[in-house]
């Protein structure tokens, strides 16, 4: 991958112009200036995290921190703004959401992509057709339909509603994969005896292993960055995601809730992290 | 035997029922759902009352929404010059400098951050104690205010500091097209002695168009869509000068609770939304 790509730099270099010694060297000026301004805020949060309340609202939000009120902060984010609470919800609900949508949406790929049903194509365009619409207007529809069946403000109906928004997008990435996976294999292994179901878990599940996980990556990473839905199906502090409760908290605290705000990063964080050396494959996929 | 033969047949639709039942009763049955109540005046307790196109006809009546109109249109333009134009110039001069790998990893850093944590980050910046304060000393004391509370002026302020965080996949993007591209009319170009900035608005952009629409009319559909930005940075205010179409439709159903007035805004934009998401989708759907 990496070997691939600086070849590639290479011939760009090549092609695009000699781009002569000094240009470089400016290009590499400009691009450190914007860098410093581009990770500027980054460190200016952390900083602050280590500030006490009344100290940054003297005034010292570019000032280095006078003491620790790091650990403080945490407690706060803990007992009051209950960050962590809606950290282990926003867990549950996107490993599920993800998982079962990655679930229903491989085997709808797969028969869409190679079993005998008619119309696939309006199979298709149907679940398809939940990327399309602006998700702001599934928010009044659902809402009240979760407050008649008594699944608003539940864990259940959370989970629910993060499935069927990934669904479509499972689906659509999988059949493109699907598709490009040959007949004759599906055909040799019905001779050796199987079953359309065992082509799909023996066969088709483990070649798609990389585009599954990517999916399943960014689709947990969709729902655990959701605010608009978790703000408008859920009122209790025990069952509000993370980023419902991070938007919900006191901005006067402004150190507890840049605190609060790395708490509610680091699985995304992690993934940037781990996903480094690909994550152009990968993240390339989360916009919705 | 004719009973098993007719389980056979519908066998394989099985593997996509429960994808099409999660996606129909989620997200089908919520357009239908919508689409009616927009006829009806509600308030989410009482009995729904039929007022035929009154939602509508108040709408185009209303000051708020028409600012919320003129609103959606600021940020889908800006989001055009911005969503393109600063992600291509990212992405040629780091394809240009010797740093390519770690200045990539900077720049989309914000955008692994979710719209939540990147709109508080921006709130603390631009609050009195951040920037307002650093232009302050640098002799402009009248700009010492908190930037997000001035009408009007704050749309350009969020769509600003939108960039922070909107820059990164767009760039990434804009990288893998500029790497994929063939070198040989960029040589040839050379040898002819064509200028860089020729050499780009002649050779590379043209080269690279399929990478261009997509990114265009990808970021024109989420432009229609901000919410999370949006809302944590001035919740639509201060007096709903700042309110897109998207926080319309949430104000007026979540916080006034006027049901089918914010299912008529909800419409209103899932129209304009699906009109720009025909050509995405004509154009993504082109090669199969």
């Amino acid at each position: 991958m990496h070997k691939v790509e600086s070849l590639q730099d290479g011939r760009m270099e090549v092609g695009m112009n000699k781009t002569s010694k000094r240009n470089r060297r400016i290009i590499n000026c400009v691009l450190s200036v914007l860098a410093a301004i581009w990770f500027l805020p980054v460190v200016f949060a952390v900083l602050n995290m280590f500030k006490g309340q009344v100290e940054y609202n003297m005034g010292s939000f570019w000032a280095l921190p006078e003491g620790n009120e790091f650990m403080a902060n945490v407690s706060y984010i803990r007992d009051n703004a209950r960050i962590f609470q809606g950290m282990l919800s926003s867990l549950l609900y996107s490993s599920c959401g993800a998982v079962f949508a990655v679930i229903l949406g491989t085997t709808a790929a797969y028969a869409i992509a190679h079993l005998k049903i008619r119309h696939r194509m309006f199979w298709f365009m149907v679940i398809y057709s939940g990327t399309i619409f602006p998700f702001q207007i599934y928010l009044i529809p659902i809402f009240s339909g979760y407050a008649k069946l008594g699944l608003y403000d539940t864990r259940l109906g959370m989970i629910l509603f993060y499935t069927a928004i990934c669904i479509p997008f499972v689906m659509f990435v999988l059949r493109n994969f699907f598709t490009g996976i040959s007949r004759e294999i599906c055909e040799s292994a019905k001779l050796d005896g199987a079953g359309d179901f065992q082509i799909l878990t023996r066969i088709f599940v483990p070649m798609a292993r990389a585009p599954i996980s990517v999916v399943l990556l960014s689709q947990f990473t969709f729902c655990w960055n959701d605010l608009m839905f978790g703000l408008t199906f859920t009122k209790s502090k025990e069952i509000k995601p993370v980023m419902a409760s991070l938007s919900l908290m006191n901005t006067g605290h402004a150190p507890a809730m840049l605190t609060a705000c790395l708490a509610a990063s680091l699985p995304t964080i992690l993934f940037f992290i781990f996903l480094n050396k690909n994550f152009e494959a990968g993240f390339a996929y989360t916009g919705k | 035997m004719s009973k098993s033969f007719s389980f056979k047949k519908y066998k394989d639709y099985l593997y996509i029922a429960p994808a099409v039942i999660f996606i129909t009763v989620f997200f089908i049955s919520s357009i239908v759902y919508a689409l009616r109540l927009s006829f009806f005046e509600w308030d989410g307790f009482s009995e729904m009352k039929f007022v035929g196109l009154e939602n509508y006809l108040r709408l185009f009546r209303d000051k708020n929404f028409l600012t919320s109109v003129m609103n959606t249109i600021i940020w889908v333009a800006s989001s055009l010059v911005l969503s393109l134009a600063m992600p291509l110039l990212f992405a040629i001069l780091i394809t240009k400098s010797s740093w390519s790998g770690g200045f990539k990893n900077i720049f989309y850093f914000p955008s692994a951050l979710s719209g939540t944590v990147g709109g508080l980050l921006m709130t603390s910046i631009l609050s009195i104690y951040g920037l307002p304060k650093i232009v302050g000393m640098m002799g402009f004391p009248e700009l010492v205010r908190d930037w997000l509370a001035i009408p009007y002026v704050n749309t350009f302020v969020m769509i600003v500091s939108g960039v922070w965080q909107g820059l990164g996949l767009n760039m990434l993007l804009f990288i893998s097209g500029l790497n994929s591209i063939d070198s040989s009319p960029i040589e040839a170009a050379q040898i002819e002695g064509a200028k860089t900035f020729q050499m780009y608005t002649r050779v590379v952009f043209p080269l690279m168009k399929n990478t261009i629409v997509v990114v265009l009319l990808m970021s024109l559909v989420n432009s229609f869509k901000t919410f999370d930005n949006i809302w944590i940075m001035t919740k639509g205010g201060p007096y709903r000068t700042s309110e897109t179409l998207a926080l319309t439709m949430y104000e007026e159903s979540f916080i006034r609770n006027d049901f089918g007035r914010g299912a008529a805004v909800a419409i209103v934009l899932t129209v304009v939304v699906v009109f720009v998401s025909y050509f995405n989708i004509r154009n993504s759907f082109k090669e199969d």
